[in-house]
């Protein structure tokens, strides 16, 4: 068994995990761009749209469970 | 665009957060107490108290959460400390899910947190027996909950009592036979007080990862030493560094009798990115070349060959290793997510892949993002 101390080990140095805000932040940047690549495309494209607006979709609610938990 | 919307990206290196009772859950009743629990402790800025591990009689500073090492203590606090602070997706496998299906992610492969990235917290363990069973513990966590969740997405990957070889090859078989399809391991085991990849400590470990198909996979960090260059340097410098751990291991295991004894062994270095490879092989050949005839080095073997037999490196954002693709071998390749880091692109990871892959031809996107991933680690569409 090894006695190094915790404070000697490294792995934890990387552990910067995205908290609740900056995951929100990212959600609602990411919701923004997306309405507005919406917008651009208009109805030029109906895949594309749909495949936007679905992502969309599941932005908010991701958006969503993280500001209601 | 090179990355189709039917190619699956299956990360080689994301992170999980223990749930508060993965141990407790587990373990005979006789070590609950002293197995790893979660206990509250006050936070020194006040506040809900923080949340912290408790094994034996040692309280770890954080739940694994968040980056304390190089912070000056009044910074501490700006990352979560509690569960409920933290995205459900770091402990909880559905949300994982949910936060991978809006990330373009499609499967991922979780090291520890708590544990450290190759569960060398056990090593601490003054109970021997108690570690032995905590790592049992961590595996059957892995593999009846988190990786059950979607078998077809989240790729098991195991620790091992490294303190005890016979133990270490035990737990191999027994977890490869429940699905497992990875086995972290140190990137140096020496400056945790154990044997170097220069002995023959290991080879029944590297013998029972040939016989079941299973790649080390080596995080930079796992050797507990980081790449501190002064007490005063900040931590940025460390962190910029952190990639050298990779290329510490890279030279180790070619110029070590590893791979020559254990030709079906596979090697992954997780988070090192890869830019370095080429030049790094290209340092060692030389080296091999001009210096090998006087050194207990193999006489027949270019170390590139070897590493393009047996190592592969990924990476999250590496413009010079996409370049040099060809140079490192674009079989040896795989892409990383790193969620829940905050290093991820998290919820547009597949948009910047896709950017950054722009110029890759198709069939080359493909192997990196997704076929390499399922070759090397056995898992199958």
């Amino acid at each position: 068994m090894s006695a190094r101390p915790e404070s000697g080990r490294s792995d934890w140095t990387d552990l910067d995990l995205l908290t609740r805000k900056e995951a929100g932040e990212r959600l609602h940047a990411e919701i923004a761009e997306t309405r507005a690549r919406l917008d651009e495309l208009g109805e030029a494209d109906p895949q594309a749209r749909a495949a936007l607006e679905q992502r969309l979709s599941l932005l908010r609610a991701r958006a969503g469970d993280l500001s209601g938990g | 665009m090179p990355l189709q919307p039917w190619m699956k990206m299956l990360s080689t290196d994301d992170h999980l957060i223990e749930p508060p009772k993965l141990w407790s859950d587990r373990l005979p009743a006789k070590y609950r107490e002293a197995g790893p629990t979660i206990v509250e402790q006050p936070r020194p800025s006040g506040g809900p108290p923080a949340e912290v591990w408790k094994y034996e009689d040692r309280l770890y500073p954080t739940i694994g959460l968040n980056a304390v090492a190089g912070k000056k203590p009044e910074e501490f606090g700006i990352d979560p400390t509690r569960y409920d602070e933290m995205i459900p997706g770091c402990y909880d496998p559905r949300a994982r899910l949910a936060d991978m299906d809006i990330d373009g992610v499609w499967g991922a492969l979780c090291f520890p947190s708590f544990p450290r990235f190759a569960g060398t917290l056990f090593l601490e363990g003054e109970d021997p027996e108690l570690a032995h069973l905590c790592v049992k513990a961590w595996n059957d966590y892995i593999l009846d909950e988190w990786c059950a969740t979607a078998p077809d997405r989240l790729i098991p990957l195991v620790i091992l009592p490294l303190w005890d070889v016979q133990a270490c090859v035990t737990e191999i078989h027994r977890t490869a036979a429940k699905g497992a399809k990875a086995i972290a391991f140190p990137e140096n085991p020496v400056p945790l007080g154990l044997p170097s990849f220069h002995t023959d400590h290991w080879d029944p470990v590297f013998s029972a990862a040939e016989e079941t198909g299973m790649p080390l996979t080596m995080h930079f960090g796992t050797s507990g030493q980081a790449p501190i260059t002064a007490p005063e340097a900040p931590m940025a410098v460390m962190i910029a560094l952190f990639g050298c751990n990779s290329m510490y291991a890279t030279a180790d295991l070619l110029f070590s009798p590893v791979f020559h004894k254990h030709p079906e062994l596979k090697v992954g270095l997780s988070e090192g990115g890869i830019g370095w490879v080429p030049y790094l092989l290209e340092r060692i050949d030389t080296t091999w070349e001009r210096h090998r005839f006087y050194q207990n080095v193999n006489q027949d073997v270019r170390p590139s060959e070897l590493f393009r037999r047996h190592i592969h490196g990924c990476f999250i954002d590496d413009s010079f290793g996409i370049e040099a693709r060809h140079a490192i071998g674009v079989d040896n390749i795989t892409w990383e997510c790193d969620y829940p880091h905050s290093d991820s692109y998290w919820p547009k990871s597949r948009a910047v892949a896709a950017e950054r892959l722009a110029d890759v031809p198709d069939e080359e996107v493909h192997k990196i993002v997704e076929l390499n991933v399922r070759r090397l680690y056995n898992f199958p569409a």
